[in-house]
């Protein structure tokens, strides 16, 4: 066993493997107080992936309601319930034990196993509010709202310290150094269904007619041509952008991810605890419950909504939000000057620019040229 | 994460609970159901391979020959060295029989295993015994699948591999079939598909010629250098017929004596075995096993 550095949890943490950083790390950031939940995302993916015969059931981009959706059915609880309670310092570093800590000597991963069942109902709980019942009258006059449900999309989060690996006996699993994309090899993997025990997300699913296990490959073929992901390039919300993490030590203020994460501190892993280093990353929702948000996020949440409601105050974030959805490119670096906010690629070469305000034209309702009256219509 | 704040939001303990079922991986005890199927037999330290007059190409479990093999018991522990293993035994004895027929060799195992268990859909794990040689006669490897250039080979039968060799490998009709599926991309009931490359493109294990993607025989022939690195190769002709009743398995699996660039056992000779057996219903699969801890001599009557 290994020690390592996790910097979502401020420690060190136990792993199997030595510390070994990819060059870049693949990462998505998804605005979850812009969801909403119309499956775009799961689509794109299901008609590019996994058609295929034994794939039928699978979602490798999900989007499930919080707190009543879970798919595989209530992975989250099930996962949680298996590590017991678990603590926070004041100052956000993690008290408790992570998955490889916590499992006992027999296993590599403390873990729940889904059975089939559990993976059929990947829309179970949506749009089902927490929070109790209603008996008439306005519920929803103050934030946050005491009736609450978010939407949640999920990915694979491409780990720094991937469990699925971890637990892989054949060694059939492997994270890329040129971008940190965590594959299965479809050549070695016997479909022991370890990774889809260990996976504590339920990221890795089992093909039961090719007898192998299967993984969101991070749109790999695209990523390598400097192009976004399937379930981001054709998310109708603009909600979630893709680019490449640093860690905090050499995070860049000009990159968007690093911005969102480490600058603003914004965007936050959820579930941390875990002890993977998952690499998609949130802007919690404001109207949610804060003790549930602190379970899922960690006890920074609190400040991360704070500084989110400041944005409209900050040119800079303002306009990185812009670009969010305005390119199919990776973004790696951004600027905002004079009102307009740029996407540049890895060399410099500029990708997109939109204004970070649009511009309002005011006409008149009838159209001299045209001897017509126009509607407003969208 | 002061409080497991989810729980209150779910109603309480008792939805807790119900939504807790043990699942795969997590079924507590093994088994000790008595199983009135297994041979009586003595606790061997070794092993002789009778010379029988008999065609012992293909397995036969209930063959009259069998009778000129006393049965005897070895002891499995669970698999103690790399994790993940199982926290308990399943498969406690292991009851051995072997012929030879100057051509092939065939040995008849026999366990308690309470279910039978073939596998197939998701979490579901196959019954399995693997008997493993070395390569090199005189200077035995590592027990545990080989050392790094000391290879072992290994005869690997599962229940899922039997099915495939005796009813086809299972479509997803018969593995779900309540399953409501429209079609597959290019693959349509009433118009002309696309080409066997581009339907498969969509099958990864099947494109790549991954062979646990395949149709099997019932036995996978293996060889091994050490952990993680077994990796199944291209047959010889071994085959296994296992029948399972009353709570036992008997499984013969046979193979040639004589395999080029494989393991080899010659009439006279002496050689070594060891052996691995899987509770597909104990969600044991891969290193969750019951294994001998040792290379069992083996003796091949002239």
């Amino acid at each position: 066993m290994s020690t390592v550095k996790n910097w979502q949890l401020g420690r060190d943490i136990a792993y199997p493997y030595d510390e070994n950083r990819p060059k870049k790390q693949w990462a998505i950031v998804f605005d979850l107080n812009k969801c909403i939940a119309c499956q775009t995302c799961t689509l794109a993916c299901k008609t590019t992936w996994t058609s295929g015969k034994g794939q039928e059931y699978m979602f490798w981009n999900n989007v499930e309601t919080k707190p009543w959706g879970g798919y595989p059915l209530a992975w989250d609880l099930r996962v949680l319930e298996k590590l017991g309670r678990q603590d926070w310092s004041a100052n956000g570093e993690y008290l408790g034990k992570t998955l490889v800590e916590a499992a006992p000597p027999s296993e590599r991963v403390l873990h729940w196993a889904p059975e089939d069942q559990d993976w059929m109902y990947p829309n179970i709980g949506e749009d089902d509010c927490a929070g109790g019942t209603v008996d008439g009258g306005g519920h929803m006059a103050q934030l946050p709202h005491d009736k609450w449900f978010f939407y949640l999309p999920r990915t694979c989060a491409h780990c720094t310290y991937p469990a699925c690996l971890a637990a892989c006996p054949r060694k059939a699993i492997y994270k890329r150094e040129e971008d940190g994309i965590v594959l299965i090899d479809q050549t070695r993997c016997k479909g022991y269904g370890e990774c889809v025990r260990a996976c504590p997300y339920k990221k890795s699913m089992y093909n039961p007619w090719t007898r192998t296990s299967e993984k969101c490959i991070g749109c790999y073929p695209a990523v390598e041509q400097g192009v976004q992901p399937q379930c981001v390039v054709n998310c109708i919300g603009k909600i979630r952008v893709m680019g490449f993490i640093n860690p905090p030590w050499s995070a860049r203020a000009d990159n968007p991810i690093d911005y969102l994460v480490h600058q603003k501190q914004i965007a936050l892993p959820y579930y941390p605890q875990l002890g993977l280093e998952p690499n998609i990353y949130y802007i919690p929702p404001v109207h949610a419950d804060p003790a549930y948000l602190e379970q899922m996020f960690g006890p920074r949440v609190h400040e991360a909504i704070e500084r989110y409601r400041a944005l409209p105050q900050d040119p800079v974030a303002a306009g990185l939000l812009c670009l969010i959805g305005s390119t199919d490119r990776i973004l790696h670096r951004f600027k905002v000057e004079r009102g307009i906010a740029t996407g540049s690629d890895a060399d410099g070469t500029e990708l997109v620019s939109v204004p970070v305000t649009e511009s309002i034209f005011e006409r008149s309702a009838f159209d001299a040229n045209l001897g017509v009256v126009r509607n407003n219509t969208p | 994460m002061k409080s497991p704040h989810i729980y209150r939001l779910l109603g309480g303990a008792a939805l807790v609970s119900l939504l807790s079922t043990p699942g795969c991986g997590d079924k507590g005890t093994a088994p000790t159901a008595a199983a009135p199927g297994l041979p009586a037999a003595e606790p061997i330290s070794e092993l002789t391979v009778a010379r029988v007059d008999a065609d012992l190409s293909k397995p036969d479990p209930d063959a009259s020959y069998w009778r000129s093999s006393a049965p005897g018991a070895i002891t499995l522990i669970a698999q103690p060295m790399i994790a993940p293993r199982p926290a308990l035994v399943t498969t406690e004895k292991l009851i051995l029989q072997a012929v030879h027929d100057g051509k092939h060799v065939a040995f008849r195992l026999s366990w308690a295993d309470p279910e039978m268990s073939e596998a197939g859909g998701l979490g579901q794990y196959s019954d399995a015994v693997a008997l493993q040689f070395p390569f090199n006669n005189e200077k035995l490897p590592p027990v545990m699948m080989g050392g790094d250039g000391d290879p072992v080979h290994i005869f690997h039968w599962r229940a899922q591999y039997q099915h495939d060799a005796e009813h086809g490998k299972p479509d997803m009709a018969s593995l779900y079939p309540n399953a409501s599926i429209d079609m597959y991309a290019m693959e349509f009931h009433d118009a002309p598909g696309g080409s066997r490359d581009e339907r498969e493109m969509f099958n990864p294990g099947v494109a790549l010629g991954n062979p646990q993607s395949f149709h099997k025989t019932a036995v996978d022939e293996i060889v091994s250098e050490g952990f993680s690195t077994s990796a199944v190769q291209a047959g010889h002709g071994s085959d296994g017929r296992g029948v399972w009743k009353d709570g036992s398995w008997s499984v013969v699996v046979t193979r040639a004596m004589t395999i080029d660039g494989g393991s080899t056992l010659a009439a006279g000779g002496k050689s070594a075995v060891s052996f691995a057996v899987w509770q597909g219903g104990q969600a044991e699969v891969g290193s969750r096993k019951s294994l001998y801890m040792n290379w069992l001599p083996l003796t091949v009557a002239p």
